[in-house]
């Protein structure tokens, strides 16, 4: 196991390696740089341009530039945003804990509830209870998160149930410790059903289909035969085997927990990294694009690594191997 | 115990009363009264600081923040004019007999720094030597220096600071009068160079931040809030005798969709509210219910201009962007007031010139020049310059080619946008084909520096003062895009460059105005200024609209009460928050 996890990660820093190269030049032949807001600034003249361009390093040529960066993350210096002139690590983690919560808990929710629900489905199998269910997993699916969260924002400030956007009330520092975790909670509502809504009914569509696909498996039909109790053939045999796409998916969900969000953070006003990406893109705040991209690359290899774990873990029929 | 109390209460109240003797500065009086102290003000923001060093601010987003806490030697009056006393209780102009000029400071005294340090004359002896001099900012020193390049030579003489130029210099004021004041106790050992000086005030470091102005930032939480406090040492007093600023704190909500920022104003959250033209009547619709005051300003700025690229790659292009008829056409088949009608509910006024109508400096003949919506004067010039149209409808110009070219903008800015959509449908019905394609920014800003440009939609903004545009104005200004010098950009071909007599003149007016202290004398050249852009449509401006301000009625705001209005030029970004130190709530 372990040997095969070495392996493993060996392998992916040549992965890595592509993602770092496509992504830095992707953002090269993407028009301009950096100093784009000062050159449209009537205030700058152009020789304090040329300047400030050997200050950030941008007159030099793309391969240089890849090279600089690569040796300096080798280093452990994963550059500095050029926006916010300090190190891009510390821009990034004043907004992974916003991003953290509210991926982890809408995975938690989806889920959660995706999971059972599922199982609810295939088990009442086109009756009213897994129509109802297919009926609101649609909707949730059909309506685009920005228009899903305006609508609940609007009806927020109709009604004052819950808070229009933001993370914190203003009055969070002096609360209880208690009364913190609600506030938490009432703040992450709208986002994660927001973006709930949306993933839970593939969830739950994968979920029923696959319990749905192994109940008619011979070796189902075989141990109710057997006179074996429905409860136990369902959620000891075909459940175990059921689970594997979804556990196969949750390597995916850990790097899209980190970058999935953009919109919904958006307008929910949620200060996780989505927003801060999309900032930096548009200022073209490279070392900071890069190491999130990084980071997620990092995270899907990561992803996948676990998935495996548990795949062999839950199912006895899947080896660790490598083709050599 | 009851003694002991009111020995309690006496002991506090004469250290209360000792501490504000112990701090007793020569105070700025400000001419407000009658206002109450204390309270805080909620604000939305779009983002959140990038940097809190003002000198390396670039964002809207940070220099509001910081702007707040920033000290010069004078401050703006209502137009954006250096006319205001602030560290400064006294200046002047001198010629001097080497034919020179010499602004002289005199500074308050006993006045201090948030943290209860002395705000003296070597702060701002520091911050000149040692960050402005050095050229540790990103704007650089170049507004310092005079028409010949010279920075000036600084003096001290007591209390009294002096900047001498060798030439006759005529932004003093704005320039050695208007820079921020650092706090050399605190900077001391972080102005070595650029790269150190840019890290410095970053938003990790808010609690090395020591301010002289009204309200200090002290909490940023990434995203969600910035909170600012007054400066207790703030120097400052009100006609009766109240150390200002009146509110206690600023708190300003990062709120980034514009759309949950009205929400958030709507439901009593923020106490002000910038909206935009196409929410405005239904705000407006609930103002008297919710006790809103409602203001519409004057003009903003900022406006958006088309401009024709003179030096366009294609030889055919560029010939009709040169021609005079051709531009003045296209500003005549552009309907300004359908624009102000339709996309902006009428809340914006038609622009014929480089300044609009709120500006300390606008000429009004401009408007007398008649440039009103007109196909068939656009079609009759457009005849006279030579061009036709042929059998299916089309422009043709004199050599027989169809006239069609392209038109960008930044498609993320949606006025522009729609003004551009605006156009394309006015000039189709001269036979004009125009091929928009919005960009992306930095896609935008690459254009202008490229051959491969036609026409664009933009807008620039800088000091109200026109003699702020010489990056734009001068003939090889590091930012006249639409006809560069040859000497600024290597592929524009000598040989092919040609420079409208208008553009000529600027030129000179712009060079001679650097050294004109006469007020009237410098208004002449303004308007003259005007006039040209305005009769050749150098630029084809387009619209600009009135600054919007809603805020709750218990929400005083000084220019409301002073003025009537909000300040169009004070504060560009944020009209509602100048002289945010006189603002009060009930």
């Amino acid at each position: 196991m372990l040997k095969y996890i070495v392996r493993r990660l060996i392998l992916a820093i040549p992965v890595l390696l592509g993602v770092s190269v496509i992504s830095f030049f992707v953002m090269q032949l993407a028009p301009g740089d950096f100093l784009d807001t000062y050159r449209i600034n009537p205030n700058i003249s152009r020789e304090k341009i040329q300047e400030l361009e050997t200050l950030y390093g941008l007159d030099k040529n793309p391969v240089t530039q890849y090279f600089l960066w690569l040796g300096n993350i080798l280093k452990g210096d994963w550059g500095y945003s050029f926006v916010y002139k300090i190190d891009v690590w510390q821009v990034m983690l004043r907004r992974l804990e916003a991003t953290l919560l509210l991926g982890v808990t809408t995975f938690i929710f989806t889920w959660g509830i995706g999971i059972p629900l599922g199982i609810t489905a295939a088990l009442h199998q086109y009756k009213f209870t897994d129509q109802a269910l297919s009926t609101v997993g649609l909707i949730g699916i059909s309506i685009p998160n920005f228009f899903f969260a305006l609508l609940w924002l609007m009806w927020s400030a109709n009604t004052g149930i819950f808070p229009i956007g933001g993370m914190l009330s203003r009055e969070f520092a002096n609360f209880p410790w208690y009364k913190q975790i609600g506030d938490f909670f009432w703040h992450v509502a709208g986002p994660v059903i927001t973006l709930g809504t949306a993933s839970l009914a593939g969830t739950m569509r994968v979920m029923r289909g696959q319990i749905l696909d192994e109940m008619n498996q011979d070796y189902a039909e075989f141990a109710k035969a057997k006179g074996m109790p429905s409860d136990v053939v369902i959620y000891k045999h075909t459940l175990r085997n059921a689970i594997n796409p979804v556990i196969t998916s949750l390597g995916f969900s850990l790097s899209s927990i980190l970058g999935g969000a953009l919109i919904t953070e958006y307008v929910f006003s949620w200060p996780g990294l989505g927003s801060l990406m999309r900032d930096a893109i548009f200022q073209q705040d490279i070392y900071l694009v890069m190491a999130n991209l990084l980071l997620q690359g990092i995270l899907l290899i990561t992803g996948n690594l676990i998935a495996d774990i548990l795949l062999a873990a839950s199912d006895p029929r899947v080896r660790l191997r490598m083709s050599a | 115990m009851r003694k002991l109390l009111v020995l309690v209460v006496v002991v506090l109240s004469a250290l209360t009363i000792f501490a504000e003797e112990a701090y007793n500065p020569e105070w700025l009086i400000a001419d407000v009264e009658g206002g109450q102290r204390g309270g805080t003000l909620y604000l939305a923001t779009t983002s959140g600081p990038k940097t809190l060093n003002t000198y390396w601010a670039q964002e809207t987003s940070s220099s509001i923040i910081i702007n707040q806490g920033d000290v010069s030697l004078l401050s703006n009056d209502f137009y954006g004019q250096p006319t205001q006393p602030s560290l400064a209780k006294d200046w002047g102009v001198e010629r001097t007999e080497d034919g020179g000029t010499l602004y002289w400071f005199v500074m308050r005294e006993g006045v201090r720094w948030s943290d209860g340090h002395p705000l003296t004359i070597d702060d701002v002896v520091f911050t000149w030597e040692k960050i402005i001099v050095p050229d540790l900012t990103a704007d650089g020193n170049d507004v310092y220096m005079d028409a010949e390049g010279n920075l000036p030579e600084l003096t001290v003489e007591g209390n009294k600071i002096m900047f001498k130029y060798p030439t006759v210099f005529r932004f003093g004021f704005q320039t050695v009068g208007g820079f921020a004041i650092m706090p050399k106790h605190v900077l001391e050992d972080k102005v070595t160079d650029a790269e150190t000086f840019q890290s410095t005030w970053t938003v990790e470091q808010i609690d090395q931040l020591v301010v002289g102005g009204p309200f200090k930032v002290t909490e940023y939480t990434e995203g969600v809030r910035v909170v600012l406090e007054r400066n207790p040492y703030y120097f400052e007093k009100t006609k009766d005798g109240v150390q200002l600023p009146y509110l206690d704190r600023i708190v300003f909500e990062i709120v980034t969709d514009s759309n949950v920022a009205r929400l958030r104003f709507e439901a009593g959250e923020t106490d002000m509210h910038g909206p935009a033209a196409k929410d405005f009547p239904a705000l407006r619709a609930q103002a008297d219910k919710k006790g809103w005051n409602v203001i519409v300003g004057p003009a903003t700025a900022g406006s958006n201009f088309v401009a024709f690229n003179f030096n366009a790659a294609d030889p055919v292009h560029r010939e009709w962007f040169r021609n005079d008829n051709f531009r003045k056409a296209i500003a005549y088949a552009f309907d300004k007031q359908t624009i102000i009608d339709t996309l902006y509910n009428g809340l914006a006024v038609p622009c014929y010139g480089p300044r609009t109508n709120s500006s300390a400096f606008y000429n009004p003949k401009i408007e007398e020049l008649g440039f009103r919506h007109s196909l068939v004067t656009a079609q009759r010039l457009l005849r006279e310059a030579g061009f036709s149209l042929n059998e299916k409808g089309e422009l043709v110009d004199w050599d027989g080619n169809v006239v069609e070219f392209e038109l960008n903008t930044n498609g993320e800015n949606v006025v522009r946008n729609e003004i551009a959509v605006i156009l394309v449908d006015s000039l189709a019905k001269l036979g004009i084909k125009v091929n928009y394609r919005p960009l992306q920014f930095n896609a935008v800003v690459q254009k202008l520096y490229s051959a491969n440009l036609d026409a664009i939609i933009i807008g620039l903004v800088g000091g109200d003062d026109p003699g702020w545009g010489t990056n734009v104005w001068l003939l090889d200004g590091g930012l006249h895009f639409w006809n560069w010098s040859p000497e600024v950009m290597d592929w524009v071909d000598p040989d092919e460059y040609w420079v409208h007599p208008a553009e000529q003149r600027i030129d000179e007016i712009l060079r001679v105005s650097r050294s004109i202290l006469d007020k009237d004398e410098l208004q002449k050249l303004w308007d003259e200024w005007q006039m040209l852009i305005a009769e050749n449509q150098i630029l084809v401006y387009t619209i600009s609209q009135n600054y919007l301000n809603m805020h709750k009625n218990t929400l005083h705001l000084y220019p409301v009460e002073k003025y009537g209005t909000i300040n169009p030029y004070g504060y560009s970004y944020s009209p509602g928050m100048w002289k945010i130190e006189y603002a009060w709530k009930e």
